[in-house]
């Protein structure tokens, strides 16, 4: 590092410009009664949920001789990795070792009569798939940039294939979560929800969780209509294009949730999320909030007499 | 804005000086008024942490509450091993303890978050005239938070308790279980790290 290039893991200094942004991220209070929901939920704990916590301190460590042993088992170990590397690469032919081939090695230990090639028994014994289904079965390999169709079905199969995993893993979060909050609820002495109430409000999560499908489904259709008219014009397509668009819109997804959560509150409920909110944060969203109502009336020729109420108020400051 | 009072550091002033074994030896005894003592001395705390670890109030409040169970559960152990009056009593930190718990929950949570995320999918670039708008909003909104919670959760760990907390490194080791040169190496990272997106970020001077 040169001199003139300051230390970037150095300590942050109070004032700096960075503390003073770092000093932004202001904390929320606990909220109310949370004492008291924690004692409930410690009074109503069953011993049966005890899990298992971090050490106090490190188990102490056991003496020289499990140190030694240890030694020695690395050293054997890499000296059989790199025993066998070298072997695998041909090296120990160059100084006129020999290397005894694995199969040699096992009719050594198993002795001469077991010793038969194993390829041929397994050539015999299973029989060849029909070459059609052969060829039905064969994984597509995706070999450098996705550049032909069927890499593109594939790239999108496996796509498909984690967000399945995720959107399962997810309602299973779900439910846990449901469960949990009931059981605080009890542990606090609060009535749990009844079975209609319960079904009303996985009722409303699943519509919602539809709703945020459909959109994403929607999406990823018009997405990969893109991707495919690429395809079929001859571009390549790297993992970087297929992936990265969706992190860098991410934030700004949140963010348009954000804003419609904002949209479906009171104005009361509205004005005191802003409050809420940093500054920065808040001219933000009031910035956006305007530059939609002037993209909307812009492209409304026929502006109302009466302009609509800003859906955002300014907080008095 | 709602924001806690921040004390600079978990620990009360009486840790560390057999207070907190009497305390412990309370909770094992079932004594709910020392765990109320205990949520008085140290939540506020551990819900900075968790908060700003996490970025979610409510995920930060379920943390601290089950960092505080395990102490409820764990209580006659840990009063076992520092009764009240030995030598092993003065040196137990309750607020250690929990601090050392939350870090790791949060960090739990967080790689767990990451894992399961994202069914978001964004659309498409060219189909919203306010797309631009919304992009460039997003950029100046929580710039602060955004700068923190960018960072992987372990680097995340080493910042909010050596910089927000304001930690000695050795505690803030000791939070995250490592030793003092991983840590004060983890947090050298850390820091570059924050710089370079703070720079990123396009204020810095």
């Amino acid at each position: 590092m040169s001199v003139s290039e300051p230390d970037q893991g150095a300590p942050i200094l109070p004032g700096s410009a960075l503390a003073r942004r770092l000093d932004d991220y202001a904390v929320p209070g606990l909220s109310a009664g949370f004492a008291d929901r924690v004692l409930s939920a410690a009074e109503a704990r069953p011993p049966a949920t005890l899990t298992p916590l971090p050490q106090l301190r490190r188990a102490p460590r056991s003496g020289r001789g499990w140190r030694l042993g240890r030694g020695i088992a690395i050293g054997v170990a890499s000296f059989g990795l790199l025993a066998t590397a070298a072997a695998a690469t041909g090296l120990l032919q160059q100084f006129d070792i020999p290397v005894p081939s694995a199969g040699k090695v096992w009719a050594s230990i198993t002795g001469a009569a077991s010793a038969a090639p194993p390829v041929a028994v397994t050539a015999a014994a299973v029989a060849k798939p029909a070459p059609s289904e052969a060829a039905a079965r064969t994984p597509v390999e995706i070999v450098g940039p996705v550049d032909t169709p069927e890499e593109l079905a594939e790239a999108f199969r496996r796509i498909d294939e984690v967000r399945q995993g995720r959107l399962n893993a997810r309602s299973e979060r779900i439910d846990q979560r449901i469960e949990s909050a009931i059981e605080r609820r009890r542990a606090a002495g609060l009535p749990p929800p009844t079975a209609e109430e319960e079904a009303a409000f996985r009722t409303r999560i699943e519509a919602e969780r539809a709703r945020r499908e459909q959109i994403a489904d929607e999406r990823i259709a018009a997405r990969r209509a893109e991707m495919q008219r690429k395809i079929e014009s001859g571009e390549a397509l790297t993992r970087e294009d297929i992936l990265r668009p969706l992190r860098e819109d991410r934030q700004a997804l949140q963010r348009q949730e954000r804003l419609r959560q904002l949209q479906a509150m009171s104005p009361e409920q509205r004005r005191e999320a802003l409050r809420r909110l940093p500054p920065q944060q808040r001219r933000a969203l009031i910035e956006e909030y305007r530059a939609r109502r002037a993209g909307a009336a812009g492209a409304q020729p026929t502006p109302s007499a009466a302009p609509a109420p800003d859906p955002v108020p300014a907080p008095a400051e | 804005m709602n924001a806690s009072p921040e004390p600079s550091s978990i620990a009360p002033p009486a840790a560390g000086s057999g207070g907190d074994a009497a305390l412990a030896s309370r909770l094992a005894a079932r004594d709910a008024a020392a765990l109320r003592e205990v949520i008085g001395l140290h939540a506020a705390a551990l819900h900075r942490v968790a908060y700003r670890m996490t970025g979610d109030a409510h995920e930060a409040e379920d943390i601290v509450q089950e960092a505080v169970l395990r102490l409820w559960d764990q209580a006659p152990k840990i009063a076992a091993r520092h009764p009240v009056g030995s030598q092993a009593a003065g040196a137990l930190r309750l607020g250690g303890w929990l601090q050392r718990v939350v870090t790791n929950l949060a960090i739990d949570r967080l790689r767990r978050t990451r894992r399961l995320s994202d069914g978001e999918v964004p659309d498409s670039a060219d189909d919203a005239p306010l797309a631009d708008a919304l992009i460039a909003a997003d950029e100046r909104d929580g710039q602060a938070r955004a700068l923190v919670l960018a960072l992987p959760e372990r680097q995340r760990a080493a910042i909010v308790l050596t910089y927000y907390e304001e930690l000695p490194n050795a505690e803030a080791a000791e939070a995250m279980d490592m030793n003092i040169k991983a840590f004060e190496s983890l947090l050298h990272r850390a820091r570059a790290a924050l710089r370079q997106a703070f720079a990123s970020q396009g204020d810095a001077p």
